[in-house]
């Protein structure tokens, strides 16, 4: 169990999730577009922590393919990260850059279940 | 023991002594230096010498005529080392260890130790690092005065974290009277070992044949008793290339059998007392299993007591597919547990506590209220100062000062005396629950695995699991660290012998990859074990004339490379520097990015005498390309396989 690379958690946000609900109603965000927000994962450093199609990685930051957050809460856990992740404020990612990335980590295609595929279960 | 009496009456070096001690006398009387540069320096002489005879400097001295000689002081060397059983000595051929080099290859037979010839320092004592993780004891190095020393310190660097023992020998010149003018002088050092010894576990610098002998069985001793780690012994010009005197009466000591450090018997009664007791313990083994035996011994401790082993990954401790390794959730069972017992824990601290790293650092003892903990390790016996790789202080219940893997087997006798029979229906409950975790943390790594299964660039977990595939009926052992490929082998292959993982660099130093792995798949030659190194592109870049030696000595290793075309660590930490500061988050690939242009690493590898493939960024191609390079690295050749992937 290494603790020496970053981890960038953006999905261990239950706790603040819990949280947001708790403060105001924040502003209805925008529909977002999956294209734009395919090119932002992947200049603005999502992409790091997060890999290429969301999967996620072990010790750098949790699978956001498809995440299971809503958007409040995802948009909660960018502004104020909880553990290590590196926060992004509107300044950087507007809400609607935000809206857009969530947009295509949901237009991702579900996976296979490990036990389906031969190899993960040699 | 008889002594070496090296001290002829009248020899080559007489006159040039009385030069320089008439030199050192004017320097130490103050009036006389005051005065030297407008007076001739007055002439030394001692009392009772008889006057200089100027005819005799116009002739040759009958021994300056000698021009050969059978033996010198470095076959008398090569000896020592051979009695210590050195089956390799990597290095880059250096002038100062001249003698010693042709004394190996000619008087020794350039066998028990064999040259091998490497492209760097960093690289020759690379290899002697991870040899030494399969191999259990270490080749010898020779290095090149100050430039080899100060090339190779990095990797000895990395092995003095790794609490693994190497034994390097560098060569240098005491006597400055008879060094060659220019460049003699500039790889010479008054004290070379200086350099390395605030990350060595000793160094010296004989000044005799006779302490030669009785310094390299010393520094074999020091480097093989736990903490095990690097020694550096100088091998003085003068020592190596003098004749040794026919009067001279040589010896090399045996190198005595140690009894390795052990727990106090007290201390791990009370160890064992409190394990059988406990209902939610935790162990936590990192640099504990040596040897096979180690693996072998928390195997029966942890079956004793149905308890949980968090593996850490600095060795190969505990099977990955028992039901009871837990290391997938390490975190929340520590933070449940009553007792952790850390065997060989470098950072015991960051074990129990987590750590944000955000604008303000904080951090949080994650245990519960009245948890116990113990600590078995030899990094208590021995600690240096300045470089701080021990870590944050680690304030424990009981901290036993011995090597874990001799201490387990004390401990599990004492447990097997403590355990109730009222207590095998608990541990066996407990067994079930682990089994249960088990199972549920494996289905969980291969969903996980699924995501992002057919992707390009090609996800480490596709990556791994072609690997697996491959090489899963072969002998075969993983001589890299998996972290940076987020440890698949450790959630999706079966690793349950000592040799199938030894972990990584120890000091996080980039660029002991590749030839820790040749070294590890020179170790393993000898078993006719499959070697395997996921290999990162920035390692590799650090030293690819590993590749050529590989190549050269045919020591056959199977590189998959993890080409993620980035220093990624780095990437991820300029990224947050970047958010913190509220700055452009798009520029974290400037001055960490490996590509434009890219690598080809196959076709380096290919320049390097290495069979090459690649690059691949079709996960479909990677079946046949590794299957390939697999039959030649059975042929026994190094191949190189070079991948496309993700970041992690």
């Amino acid at each position: 169990m290494r603790v020496r690379v970053l981890a960038c958690a953006l999905a261990l946000a239950f706790p603040l999730a819990a949280r947001a609900q708790q403060q105001p109603p924040a502003p209805p965000v925008p529909a977002g577009d999956a294209a734009k927000g395919k090119a932002t994962y992947v200049t603005d450093g999502c992409v790091e922590c997060h890999g290429g199609v969301g999967q996620g990685s072990r010790g750098t930051g949790p699978r956001l393919a498809r995440t299971q957050l809503p958007l409040d809460a995802f948009l909660q856990q960018l502004r104020q990260p909880s553990f290590e992740m590196p926060p992004y404020e509107a300044a950087v990612i507007p809400d609607q850059d935000a809206a857009n990335i969530y947009a295509f980590l949901q237009s991702l295609p579900p996976p296979l279940a490990g036990k389906d595929i031969p190899l993960l279960n040699q | 023991m008889a002594k070496l009496r090296n001290e002829p009456k009248f020899g080559r070096r007489g006159f040039l002594k009385g030069a320089t001690l008439a030199g050192a006398a004017a320097a130490m009387t103050p009036p006389l230096a005051a005065t030297a540069q407008t007076q001739a320096p007055p002439v030394w002489k001692p009392t009772g010498a008889q006057p200089m005879n100027r005819a005799a400097e116009t002739q040759v001295p009958p021994h300056e005529a000698q021009l050969t000689t059978q033996f010198t002081g470095s076959d008398f060397m090569v000896d020592c080392f051979k009695s210590l059983g050195f089956d390799y000595l990597p290095a880059n051929p250096g002038s100062s260890f001249r003698a010693i080099q042709e004394s190996i290859v000619n008087y020794g037979k350039n066998q028990a130790p064999e040259f091998l010839t490497c492209t760097h320092e960093e690289q020759s004592v690379a290899m002697a690092h991870g040899y030494a993780k399969i191999a259990g004891k270490p080749l010898i190095n020779l290095v090149h005065g100050t430039v080899g020393l100060q090339h190779a310190a990095m990797a000895l660097y990395n092995a003095y974290c790794d609490r693994v023992p190497l034994f390097v020998v560098g060569g240098n010149g005491a006597d400055a009277t008879m060094r060659r003018p220019g460049v003699e002088w500039i790889h010479t050092a008054q004290d070379a070992a200086a350099i390395t010894r605030d990350f060595s576990k000793w160094d010296d610098y004989p000044a005799s044949l006779q302490h030669f002998a009785e310094s390299t069985v010393r520094a074999y001793k020091i480097a093989m008793t736990p903490p095990m780690g690097p020694v550096v012994l100088m091998a003085d010009g003068s020592l190596q290339e003098d004749p040794i005197p026919e009067e001279a009466e040589l010896m090399i000591p045996k190198l005595p059998r140690v009894a390795l450090p052990e727990g106090d018997w007290g201390a791990v009664a009370e160890t064992a007392r409190l394990l059988v007791a406990s209902e939610a313990p935790v162990i936590v083994a990192d640099r504990c299993a040596r040897t096979p035996e180690g693996l072998a011994r928390l195997l029966e401790l942890a079956e004793l007591l149905q308890a949980p082993v968090v593996d850490a990954g600095a060795r190969m401790n505990f099977p990955t597919r028992h039901p009871l390794n837990q290391s997938h959730r390490g975190r929340a069972l520590i933070a449940q547990a009553d007792l952790i017992v850390g065997l060989d824990v470098n950072d015991f601290w960051g074990l129990v506590h987590s750590y944000r790293d955000q604008l303000h650092r904080t951090s949080k003892l994650s245990l519960k209220p009245g948890c116990k903990t113990i600590t078995i390790g030899s990094s208590d016996l021995f600690i240096k100062a300045n470089y701080q790789d021990f870590q944050r202080f680690a304030d424990v219940d009981l901290a036993i000062a011995a090597d874990s893997e001799t201490t387990l087997a004390m401990l599990i006798e004492a447990v097997k005396r403590e355990i109730p029979s009222d207590k095998k229906d608990a541990y066996a409950a407990r067994g079930q629950k682990m089994a249960e975790a088990h199972m549920k943390g494996l289905a969980q790594a291969r969903d996980d695995a699924a995501v992002g299964w057919d992707a390009s660039p090609i996800s480490t977990a596709r990556l791994c699991a072609e690997l697996w595939a491959q090489i899963k009926g072969e002998d075969w052992s993983l001589v890299s660290g998996d972290n940076s490929v987020s440890g698949w082998p450790h959630r999706l292959w079966t690793m349950d012998k000592h040799h199938h993982y030894i972990g990584d660099g120890g000091g996080y130093g980039v660029g002991y990859g590749a030839p820790a792995a040749v070294g590890a798949g020179l170790a393993n030659r000898t078993h006719g074990r499959l070697t395997v190194a996921l290999q990162n592109d920035g390692d590799l870049m650090y030293q690819p004339g590993v590749l050529w030696t590989a190549a050269k000595h045919k020591i056959p290793v199977l590189f998959v490379m993890h080409n993620n075309r980035f220093y990624f660590q780095e990437v991820m930490h300029l990224q947050r520097m970047a958010n913190r500061h509220d700055r452009d988050v798009t520029t974290a690939h400037v001055g960490t990015e490996i590509a434009n242009p890219n690598i080809q690493y196959a076709k380096l590898a290919e320049s390097l005498g290495v069979h090459g493939e690649g690059p691949i960024t079709d996960p479909s191609d990677l079946a046949p390309a590794l299957q390939r390079a697999i039959a030649t690295v059975k042929g026994g050749a190094p191949a190189l396989v070079d991948v496309v992937t993700q970041g992690r």
